[in-house]
């Protein structure tokens, strides 16, 4: 069964009250998988965002996306360990290592190419050590930790799960060390996950879905336009060349939550989707 | 002026009283019969725990709670983000060390969460213990060094907060370029709270603190750390301090609670803890002479000294009646205290006993 993840606004909610939370709630009620409360440099924080919806919900999964560069892992781990104990594993990571390098900047990354997986290389395994671990110690380049590890509550809790995207070699590399899920972009190529074996494998989709072919015609839409059949038979296709998970985006986002829920998602799932 | 009282929320479960060092509330402690918010089951947690104790604050009359941050303790800012929704007036103070955060993504977060909240988010900037904690943080940087980070941190912070693209280039922190995004733009930024006891930390107070925070001290040595703060600083901040309350009806009857919990002290917490913060080694210099009893470690009228022997936490308190404690809680008010931390065990049922009792009796409140 694949998974199905809806992407939140983060541009603030213009619509005013609680929004983002209405969104959540829809996507709870719609079946999602979870949300993805992306990183966007021009939006709200995503784990502060992801905190409140997981605390507002009760079977959705949460997704943030962050860079490497926003806390040490010790205190990113631990943040995450929270909201595991207080959500009952319901986390996920989304690390985004290739940022553009203005963006970078302006938040303090100064590394560059291919140090950048390096450095997330080493992040991951820190967050992950004390996570898993007593009296851990790492002397890295970037990070370093002594005697630490997590004790009890906060230990034993699921880390949470790894997004990772990206299709260079040391992208790669970084998602067969440390990815849960390696996440592509509509239109890479799917062949590379030859290269990831044992992992699962994730497509971000831009979706607009309408009852007709016609309806649904948008000049110049970079994700995928089309019926609810059309778009369903499209959605197969990937599944049948491997993909598990998807990460829909489609506005204004409280409709078209409803919207795909009500008439994509059906399509997809198995009989016993509602039952469950 | 008002005088904004916070009470603690305990972010590393609780003990159900003074009398024993039993922690009986949340998962922190091994499941035991009596054991409250264990978080067992139906994923039922300890922040639904935290939750009750954020609203019984509300309730009471307080102006928010601190939230603690340890490295056994539930994270300050994944509770406040979780909770901000559950209260209405209820502000959070999130205790946290700059090191462990980039200064941006402070930003941003406090900016989301200023949104989510309506602007009730306070800092409670700590600039860390040392010893064997800073390095379980992964944070080698020495004591002076913090304080120096600290202040970088906050330049920075506040330097990104407006639109205009700010660039730094520090011993810490470099960016280029910097700024919220428009939709994080034009929140309150939050009020800071700044402890520390060294010149270091005095001297980065006097330059970013709204309040100086202290642990609660003999009255007199409060006076002469506020006095050193005036003197260095450029524009003084006002004066914050975090106290431990045991307050009963009468005298006796508080003292009696004491005394229970003093008959059950094991011996083996008397040994002190570690470190390189001044403030602890402060906080043991106070008491001269043998110990023989808990009244020995009374040093002035209700300013008892022996809180750390009953649970985690500093040393100094106060314990009297619920006039008493008021009425030193004015004195305090009247050296320039203009803001408390108080503190029970246990947290939810002691927010209402003082939001009740004591409150109502401070003078200087308002």
């Amino acid at each position: 069964m694949a998974e199905f993840f809806i992407t939140l606004p983060s541009k603030g909610q213009r619509r005013g009250g609680d929004h983002l939370l209405q969104v959540g709630r829809a996507a709870e009620l719609a079946g999602y998988t979870g949300a993805y409360a992306p990183f966007d440099p021009e939006g709200e924080e995503s784990l502060v965002i992801a905190a409140g919806l997981l605390r507002q919900t009760r079977y959705l999964r949460l997704l943030a996306g962050f860079h490497p560069g926003i806390a040490t892992p010790v205190y990113a781990a631990k943040v995450a360990a929270s909201l595991q104990r207080f959500s009952g594993d319901r986390l996920d990571w989304r690390i985004d290592v290739d940022l553009e390098p203005a963006v970078a900047r302006a938040h303090g990354d100064f590394t560059e190419g291919a140090d950048r997986y390096a450095r997330a290389e080493e992040f991951l395994t820190i967050a992950k050590g004390v996570w898993h671990q007593r009296d851990y110690t790492h002397e890295g380049r970037h990070y370093q930790v002594l005697s630490g590890g997590f004790a009890a509550p906060l230990s034993g809790r699921a880390f949470p799960r790894v997004h990772l995207s990206g299709t260079s070699p040391e992208a790669l590399a970084l998602s067969l060390r440390h990815a849960d899920v390696h996440v592509f972009d509509h239109g890479d190529d799917l062949s590379l996950t030859a290269e990831l074996p044992g992992l699962a494998y994730g497509l971000r989709l831009a979706v607009h879905a309408r009852e007709t072919e016609k309806e649904a015609a948008r000049d110049g839409f970079d994700g995928l336009a089309g019926s609810y059949e059309s778009i369903a038979r499209r959605l197969r296709d990937y599944i049948d060349q491997g993909v598990e998970v998807f990460y829909l985006e489609a506005t204004p986002y409280l409709e078209e939550t409803y919207r795909l829920g009500e008439h994509l998602l059906p399509l997809l799932a198995r009989e016993d989707v509602h039952a469950g | 002026m008002p005088v904004d009282i916070y009470w603690r929320i305990g972010t590393h479960g609780d003990q159900p009283s003074l009398r024993r060092r039993t922690p009986t509330r949340g998962d922190w402690a091994p499941l035991a019969p009596g054991n409250l918010a264990p978080g067992v089951r139906d994923d039922y947690s300890y922040l639904e725990h935290m939750a009750d104790v954020a609203r019984a604050g509300e309730g009471a009359g307080f102006a928010g709670g601190l939230l603690p941050s340890f490295p056994n303790t539930d994270d300050p800012w994944a509770t406040a983000a979780s909770l901000g929704r559950e209260t209405s007036t209820y502000r959070f103070m999130i205790a946290f060390q700059p090191g462990f955060l980039h200064p941006v993504q402070a930003a941003r977060m406090t900016a989301t969460l200023q949104r989510a909240t309506g602007g009730r988010v306070v800092y409670n900037v700590i600039s860390g213990g040392g010893g064997p904690d800073q390095l379980w943080w992964g944070d080698k940087v020495g004591h002076d060094d913090r304080y120096a980070r600290t202040s970088e941190f906050l330049d920075v912070l506040r330097g990104v907060w407006g639109g205009a693209p700010y660039s730094f280039d520090g011993r810490f922190y470099r960016v280029e370029g910097a700024r919220l995004p428009e939709p994080l733009r034009g929140q309150p930024f939050p009020e800071i709270y700044f402890s520390g006891s060294s010149p270091a930390a005095i001297e980065a107070a006097g330059r970013h603190a709204d309040y100086y925070l202290s642990w609660l001290e003999p009255f007199h040595a409060l006076e002469e750390k506020f006095a050193r703060v005036r003197e260095r600083s450029l524009t003084p901040p006002k004066f914050a301090v975090r106290i431990d309350v045991l307050a009963r009806e009468s005298e006796r009857e508080a003292w009696a609670e004491i005394e229970q919990g003093w008959d059950n002290i094991d011996p083996s917490v008397l040994r002190g803890a570690t470190g390189d913060s001044i403030g602890w080694q402060r906080s043991q210099s106070f008491v001269t002479g043998p110990v023989s009893g808990h009244r020995d470690l009374e040093v002035t009228p209700n300013v008892w000294g022996g809180f750390h022997l009953l649970r985690g936490g500093p040393a100094f308190g106060l314990v009297g009646s619920y006039a008493q404690v008021a009425a030193r809680l004015d004195e305090l008010i009247a050296l320039g205290v203009g803001a408390f931390i108080l503190a029970g065990v246990p947290h939810l049922e002691e927010a209402y006993r003082v939001g009740e009792n004591v409150l109502p009796l401070v003078k200087g409140i308002s």
